[in-house]
């Protein structure tokens, strides 16, 4: 489904972000990336959403070589590939339905969604999507409105409406308290198992790790320093990426 | 002595420090010689007379006798310039907020197209918001002749220069994250400006745009002295004609456009926020 290769980047002011990096997610996998601060986790993440392109290796998205499109085989590609921020990144003023509806879109073009309209039919479905991750009756609630989990769930929402292979997350709970942080990885967890969809998702919760993921990709320096399924996820291992980094 | 920044080789700052204050007061009594020097050449470049005022006391005194009461038979006959100071006001605003916003677009850093386009629309916002509504309003006459529409014109172009300004800082100090979000989805540039964008910011723009509107009824009084209709055109003549019966009529026309005007857009602005 998501296949990376060989992925470099170097910064213009020749920094190395990115060296050699392979790795793979499947439908219906959840893979967890840790990584320090600085260690290139993120970059990763821009570099798969082609908002960084990468200076070597490939980035390969259902069978699609996207590393070096632009344009519209960039915006088409995108179509695939949704990404769940750290801030849900909503128009505050909208409502939660409409924020959620305007994941779908890249697939509606015409002169009703070009002047700021929104498709009945997405509008519809939006509700479902809403429904899904438990937030059913704030429909018309102002986005700006929302508590940061709740807002976090729309976001979820609306890149469900992108009707996207990929799910991207880059810390998508890091601002959240406990319960919250635990009702997004639930849902980012049947995403993956039910739905089918391949999820990548940036963490520094080593213990969500254990609980939520399928394998966890740890990163060091821009390197992969481990790839491991869940039941070889040894505390001793993850805790080795942390300590040498310190050290 | 440890500041934050080394100034151990800067010589004025050694002067400063060794002057022991003298120094510190010689440029206090510099800065107030200048401030004096500033307000005196500007009282000669004026001309100014106090006793011109005493002098012409009489003559002032004579006009608001003249002036009062105010010709309330004129009352029907004022109407329609005044609707024409309102709606000019109404036009220029319009069409400049209409012209502004793409031009806005293309002249914010964080979302113009190319720093050429940007260059390019920020010039063209300079130049009309530089040039004053009554400098366009006698280039529009010139052009199309005496009446409202040269004056809904020169309101136009001079609020597109205003408004674009505006509206251009605006949508640079926005939250890009929605933005930047909503093109990750694969929407389309233009479903990013009306999707993301515009909701974004519109709060804002019709806030600016009413506070617009407001100065421009302002303004449309005055294009009337240079014949782009209105109510200041009908307060020239009657000027002219010594009528100061019917000046001082129009002047309260003009106080209550002005005065409601101000109101309804403060409260319109209110409600917005």
């Amino acid at each position: 489904m998501l296949e990376i290769r060989q992925l470099s980047l170097c910064f213009p002011n020749g920094k190395r972000a990115l060296t050699d990096l392979d790795l793979t997610v499947r439908a219906g996998e959840l893979v967890i990336v840790l990584g320090g601060n600085g260690s290139g986790k993120t970059t990763l993440l821009r570099c798969i959403n082609r908002t960084l392109t990468p200076t070597a290796g490939e980035v390969w998205l259902n069978g699609l070589n996207i590393t070096h499109l632009h344009g519209e085989g960039l915006r088409r590609a995108r179509l695939e590939l949704a990404m769940i921020s750290q801030h849900a990144s909503l128009v505050g003023r909208r409502s939660a339905l409409k924020n959620v509806a305007t994941g779908a879109l890249g697939r509606h073009f015409n002169a009703w969604t070009a002047v700021g309209g929104l498709p009945a039919e997405e509008l519809r479905l939006a509700r479902g999507y809403l429904a899904q991750v438990g937030l059913s009756g704030l429909e018309q609630q102002r986005a700006g409105t929302l508590s940061g989990g709740q807002a976090q769930r729309v976001a979820v929402a609306r890149a469900l409406a992108q009707k996207p292979k990929v799910l991207l997350a880059d810390e998508p709970v890091a601002s959240l308290d406990p319960e919250a942080t635990s009702e997004i990885m639930r849902l980012l967890r049947h995403l993956a198992t039910e739905e089918g969809h391949a999820v990548l998702c940036v963490l520094h919760q080593v213990e969500l790790a254990y609980a939520y993921a399928d394998r966890a990709i740890g990163i060091r320096d821009g390197r992969v320093a481990f790839d491991l399924a869940r039941a070889d996820m040894t505390k001793e291992a993850v805790n080795q990426l942390y300590v040498s980094e310190a050290a | 002595m440890t500041t934050s920044v080394d100034r151990r080789g800067n010589p004025f700052f050694a002067l400063w420090r060794n002057s022991g204050g003298a120094f510190a007061g010689a440029l206090r009594v510099v800065g107030f010689l200048v401030a004096v020097l500033v307000v005196v050449q500007s009282i000669i470049v004026v001309e100014a007379r106090p006793q011109d005022l005493v002098t012409g006391f009489h003559g002032m005194v004579d006009i608001v006798r003249r002036a009062v009461p105010p010709d309330f038979s004129k009352l029907p006959k004022a109407l329609w310039p005044a609707l024409e100071t309102i709606d000019i006001a109404i036009f220029g605003t319009l069409v400049g907020l209409i012209m502004a916003v793409p031009l806005a677009v293309m002249g914010a850093s964080n979302v113009t197209p190319s720093r050429l386009v940007y260059y390019a629309a920020r010039g063209v916002i300079a130049f009309t918001r530089a040039v004053p509504d009554l400098v366009w309003a006698l280039f529009f006459v010139t052009a199309v002749g005496l009446g409202p529409f040269p004056g809904g014109l020169a309101l136009a172009v001079h609020s597109l220069g205003m408004l674009g300004r505006l509206f251009a800082e605006t949508i640079e100090h926005m939250d890009m994250g929605p933005i930047d979000a909503l093109s990750l989805t694969g929407a389309r540039p233009i479903q990013v400006f009306t999707h993301g964008i515009i909701p974004s910011v519109l709060p804002s723009l019709l806030g600016i745009s009413l506070y617009r509107l407001d100065e421009n009824i302002r303004s449309s009084l005055v294009l009337g002295f240079v014949g782009a209709g209105g109510i200041g055109f009908q307060l020239l003549t009657a000027m002219n004609l010594f009528q100061y019966r019917e000046v001082s009529l129009l002047l309260i026309i003009t106080f209550v456009i002005v005065f409601a005007a101000e109101r309804l857009s403060a409260l319109l602005r209110q409600k917005l926020a």
